[in-house]
């Protein structure tokens, strides 16, 4: 497989034959098709989003309407509704995303001193994330069902409690969570243990030569080579559970009341059942600004370890 | 081998398209947006007559019960015509009417009265008119009543203990303090006995809807109108105080009812019934019957009955089938909608177990024998249930902002039956929903 | 004593594993045993283990709710979808990479753009593909509501960020110091790309490739309001199944695994690549 450019028996044109095309002319084009595509359609549905906040946009009552100042904004930012669905929202990624990440590591190292059925185990361990939240969230609704589900049917054989998975306002968000915490932790699993994998092994046998403690080995080597592959799922992660919507929508419809109301589901609600397409831009306007504020903090060190290795030619 | 199951999706197209290259060499093309079931399946073959009559091409697409409302809104606003024909709840009715989605068919029926006096009349002022418009044709009915189990009420032990617990004679509810008494009556635990017998798991006295779907307003529906009053007022409001007390009758139900009430909707509660869990139902469609009635196969000795919800007031609804104003071929549309409404299918459809809307099949003989009880069985108290709403109808479906209420409503609903809010609290967070979403009191239509 | 302690140890793991793959492999062998139970064998309680197997609920889905066709769809949606992704995702990521365009502030707009909530910009995207489709160029690339062009091309708006930001740091680990060579050879950039970099980064992009067909294959939203029928993909042929008598358990079940089914044969051939693909390309930055 690896190429040798220097045995290819091919006869190479001198390097002047693209004269004219300098290496900055090069890169744009490379980069021109996503571009494209992303600017044109990234850019004109939010220009679209952003002219609709300032105006009256009751779609199922005729068109988009009037310019109305920064009203919409008034009124989102006075909807007890939308801030209670954004600490949802932050409830929901703090605990699935940490549990996603603590569990799915320590899978990781679970497998990864292991040294039987290890291929079998991994390929075991993708099946959730090739289903669809669509289509295996019911059959979680089925699971958790106090009727029917064989959760509770275990449960009980067992002597223990019985709970209302999803009809219980104190637990359903945390039931939600589990489902989330079932189809992407294997994510988090296979990236670590990957990660883990790849580690050169000079640098342990070196510990393990001057008698370092485990502890020390995870700590001062083991995380910090991971870290930024770790950092990677993190964001991936955390940007996908803000933005959770299948889930919700499939296993309780932001029930019971709005219990387990995300702010996507939210926007759902505003935007597609009630057809307030100007509340729903102005509140993905906002999601997206805090979003992007956020990002910004949050990618700095990812986007300047890109930058300076590109940057080292 | 993805190959060739790809080739065989290919080819099973391209035969269910050969099918019409008969004589009609240009059909006129029509869709239709409806919901899956066995009724729509049913459906087919009425449709393939439509088409071999009239020289057309329908398309029926199914789309999930709860997917629909904003399917459809989102296909009209954007104007595509992509359905001519649309299926709408008797809320949403208004709402198409006043932003003209759907066209009037007041002169399309105006030589054809004989079939629109055959719709039942409730249900015609319910679902069909609007302003003095005719609006299109129902074609199915999930009209409101009650069930039963029968050999419950019947049984001689139960009827002792009920007598001596509660001073009464155990037999169908007729006021809802009744349906509660019954429904505490009959909860019992794994191992207590029920008609004799011990049971080998949890039994529960009422099966109930309060799941995160639009069908805890429909139970409740029975209950305030029932009251006398209803979900808006003449002056498009809330009538809080009606609300509180309706959710507090439905309040003393949940005790009564298995946890998953909380979690499910109308076919969760038929597959309690059916899995011999529940004694009976709240407000709930009757036309579920077929599927009712198969408890009796499952739970030896049960007897399902249909009856009328306590004080004879229930949900009154029907799909109305209605032409879009942006559909291309609006004539042969509307007629469709008379063909699918009309008595010579909804006679078949019956037939196949279809809750049909016209007065002339639910009142055919045919209909109320014991062969037909499995499919049919439900008529004779559907025509109850008709009589008895005669002359009723709800501001609810008189407002164009009916659907979007509809819609949002079970939110403060569901989360009282939760128990995370108190029924007062329930009651002003509906009123203050609709207010928002009516801009202020809601415009009633007469 | 160290062999010994080092067994319990090694019985505890395998225990762990054994309940970690339980609960994670459960609820799909739920599914896939609810596919093949009678339709009185679902909805009961105590749930049934033990029934005699039906292929019923298969025919009802294959015959006669004729799923194949929105298999058929999703296959032809994802894998153009992919393609274009990798392809498109893989010149952009390379030009970061090697180039620093934009000096970041480009790489970051694009992974800005995967923020926004795919419900604000739904009804745009409607009325955007409404208009298109009319339009000749649209009409040629099936462009329209329905189509699976108009899915195509949200797919890969909706994919690239993700796949290019993946992709930048495989290609940050490719050594420039063979591209340098193959330049001095005489090879133009073109062909450095296409007979150094791409062979090289082929694991990085295998697993871009893999992740972006299941997220094809598995959305939702866009699928649901883009299409009525024609175009439809398998989650939106699914509620063909939840009928006004209910959900149809058996054959949603039946459905849902033949739909697992390419994912998974697809997800197992290529996961020692992935594996492999994923350590290279993170690891190491």
């Amino acid at each position: 497989m690896p190429t040798s450019p220097a045995s290819s028996g091919f006869a190479a044109p001198p390097a002047a034959g693209r004269a004219g095309l300098s290496d900055r002319w090069f890169s744009v084009l490379l980069i021109t098709p996503a571009m494209l595509i992303t600017l044109i359609f990234a850019i004109l549905p939010l220009v679209q989003a952003l002219d609709v906040t300032f105006r009256m946009g009751d779609l199922s009552r005729g068109r988009i309407g009037d310019y109305v100042g920064l009203e919409n904004y008034r009124v989102v930012f006075a909807d007890a509704a939308f801030w209670q669905a954004g600490w949802v929202t932050v409830k929901f990624t703090v605990v699935a995303v940490g549990l996603q990440m603590i569990l799915g590591i320590g899978i990781a190292f679970l497998l990864h001193g292991a040294t039987f059925a290890k291929g079998l185990t991994r390929s075991l361990l993708i099946l959730p994330l090739a289903t669809s939240a669509a289509v295996t969230g019911l059959f979680w609704r089925y699971l958790y069902d106090t009727q029917f589900g064989v959760m509770n049917w275990m449960l009980g054989n067992l002597g223990l409690p019985e709970p209302n998975w999803l009809g219980d306002y104190t637990i359903a968000l945390w039931s939600v969570v589990l489902f989330d915490i079932w189809q992407w932790t294997p994510f988090v699993a296979l990236i670590a243990l990957a990660g883990l994998q790849a580690l050169p092994k000079e640098p342990f046998e070196a510990a393990e030569l001057d008698g370092a403690s485990r502890w020390r080995v995870l700590t001062t080597l083991t995380f910090p080579l991971l870290k930024p592959v770790l950092f990677l799922v993190l964001v991936l992660r955390t940007i996908d559970c803000v933005r959770l919507y299948d889930a919700v929508a499939v296993l309780t419809r932001g029930g019971p009341g709005t219990a387990t109301e995300t702010m996507t589901f939210y926007l759902y609600r505003t935007g597609l059942k009630l057809f307030r397409m100007d509340y729903a831009s102005t509140m993905a306007i906002f999601f997206l600004y805090v979003m992007l504020v956020a990002a910004v903090f949050a990618l700095t060190p990812l986007l300047k370890q890109f930058t300076d290795r590109a940057k080292e030619a | 081998m993805r190959k060739s199951l790809a080739s065989a999706g290919l080819l099973a197209l391209l035969s269910s398209g050969g099918a019409f290259a008969q004589e009609c060499t240009d059909p006129v093309q029509i869709t239709w947006s409806t919901i899956a079931g066995f009724y729509t399946d049913a459906m087919a073959s009425f449709v393939k007559s439509f088409e071999d009559a009239n020289c057309a091409k329908v398309t029926v697409v199914n789309i999930d019960n709860s997917q629909l409302y904003n399917k459809q809104v989102i296909e009209m606003v954007g104007q595509t015509g992509a359905y001519d024909v649309v299926t709408l709840e008797t809320a949403e009715k208004a709402e198409f009417a006043e932003n003209g989605f759907i066209r009037p068919m007041t002169a399309f029926f105006a030589d054809k009265q004989d079939l629109l006096n055959d719709v039942s009349p409730t249900l015609r002022a319910m679902t069909v008119e609007y302003k003095g418009d005719v609006w299109g044709l129902p074609y199915y009915t999930y009209s409101a009543g009650m069930f039963v189990r029968q050999d419950l009420l019947d049984d001689p032990t139960e009827k002792e203990a009920f007598k001596a617990k509660y001073g009464y004679e155990l037999a169908a509810p007729t006021t809802w303090e009744q349906h509660r008494d019954i429904a505490e009556f009959f909860t019992r635990k794994q191992g207590d006995m029920l008609k004799g017998q011990p049971l080998d798991k949890d039994f529960y006295g009422v099966g109930l809807m309060a799941g995160p779907f639009p069908e805890i307003q429909d139970e409740m529906s029975a209950m305030i109108w029932g009251m006398g009053s209803d979900w808006l007022n003449a002056e498009g409001k809330v009538p809080v105080d009606d609300v509180e007390k309706a959710m507090d009758m439905y309040l003393r139900l949940m005790p009564f009812a298995p946890p998953a009430a909380l979690t499910v909707t109308y076919d969760g509660v038929m597959n309690q019934m059916k899995d011999c869990q529940i004694a009976m139902t709240a407000g709930f469609f009757l036309d579920q019957w077929p599927n009712a009635v198969k408890t009796e196969e499952n739970c030896p000795g049960a007897t399902m009955a249909a009856i009328e919800a306590p004080l004879k007031k229930a949900y009154v609804g029907g799909f109305l089938l209605a032409v879009s104003s942006s559909s291309a071929n609006p004539e042969m549309a509307e007629k469709f909608v008379a063909h699918i409404g009309g008595p010579e299918i909804q006679q078949q459809f019956a037939e196949m177990g279809g809750a049909s809307t016209l007065t002339s099949v639910l009142t055919n003989p045919m209909f109320a024998t014991p062969e037909k009880r499995a499919t049919n069985g439900q008529y004779a108290t559907l025509n109850q249930v008709f009589e008895s709403m005669a002359g009723f109808s709800s501001n609810l479906f008189k407002t164009p902002f009916g659907a979007k209420i509809y819609n949002t409503m079970q939110i403060p609903l569901q989360s009282a039956a939760s128990g995370q809010i108190s029924a007062r609290e329930a009651a002003e967070q509906l009123a203050a929903d609709v207010e928002k979403i009516c801009g202020g009191p809601c415009p009633i239509a007469n | 004593m160290q062999r010994k302690t080092s067994v319990v140890v090694e019985i505890l793991r395998y225990g762990a594993i054994f309940l970690v793959l339980g609960f994670f492999v459960f609820p799909i062998f739920w599914m896939v045993l609810t596919s093949f139970k009678p339709e009185e064998a679902i909805m009961v309680s105590p749930p049934r283990f033990f029934f005699t197997p039906t292929t019923e609920n298969y025919v009802h889905a294959l015959h006669d709710k004729n799923f194949l066709f929105y298999i058929k769809n999703t296959l032809i949606i994802s894998v153009i979808s992919t393609a274009i992704v990798v392809a498109f995702g893989s010149l952009a990521a390379y030009s970061f990479a090697r180039y620093n365009v934009g000096d970041g502030h480009i790489l970051f707009f694009i992974l800005s753009t995967k923020m926004m909530p795919a419900i604000a910009v739904i009804l745009p995207y409607f009325l955007i593909f409404r208009d298109v489709g009319k339009t000749a160029v649209g009409k040629s690339l099936h462009l329209g509501l329905d189509q699976h062009g108009a899915l195509i091309v949200s797919y890969v708006m909706f994919n690239l960020p993700f796949a290019i930001w993946l992709l930048v740091s495989f290609f940050q680990d490719i050594p420039r110091s063979l591209e340098h060579s193959a330049r001095l050879d005489g090879l133009s950039r073109i062909q450095v790309l296409r007979r150094v970099t791409f062979p090289l980064a082929a694991p990085g992009i295998a697993v871009t490739a893999v992740f972006t067909l299941i997220f094809c294959w598995n959305e939702f939203l866009f699928a649901y309001i883009l299409t009525r029928k024609a175009a439809s993909t398998v989650t939106v042929g699914v509620e063909s199944f939840f009928t006004l008598q209910g959900i149809l358990w058996g054959p949603v079940a039946a459905a849902a695994t033949i739909s697992v089914a390419p994912m998974l044969i697809f997800v197992l051939v290529m996961q020692r690549y992935m594996v492999r693909g994923l350590t290279f390309g993170a690891v190491r930055g």
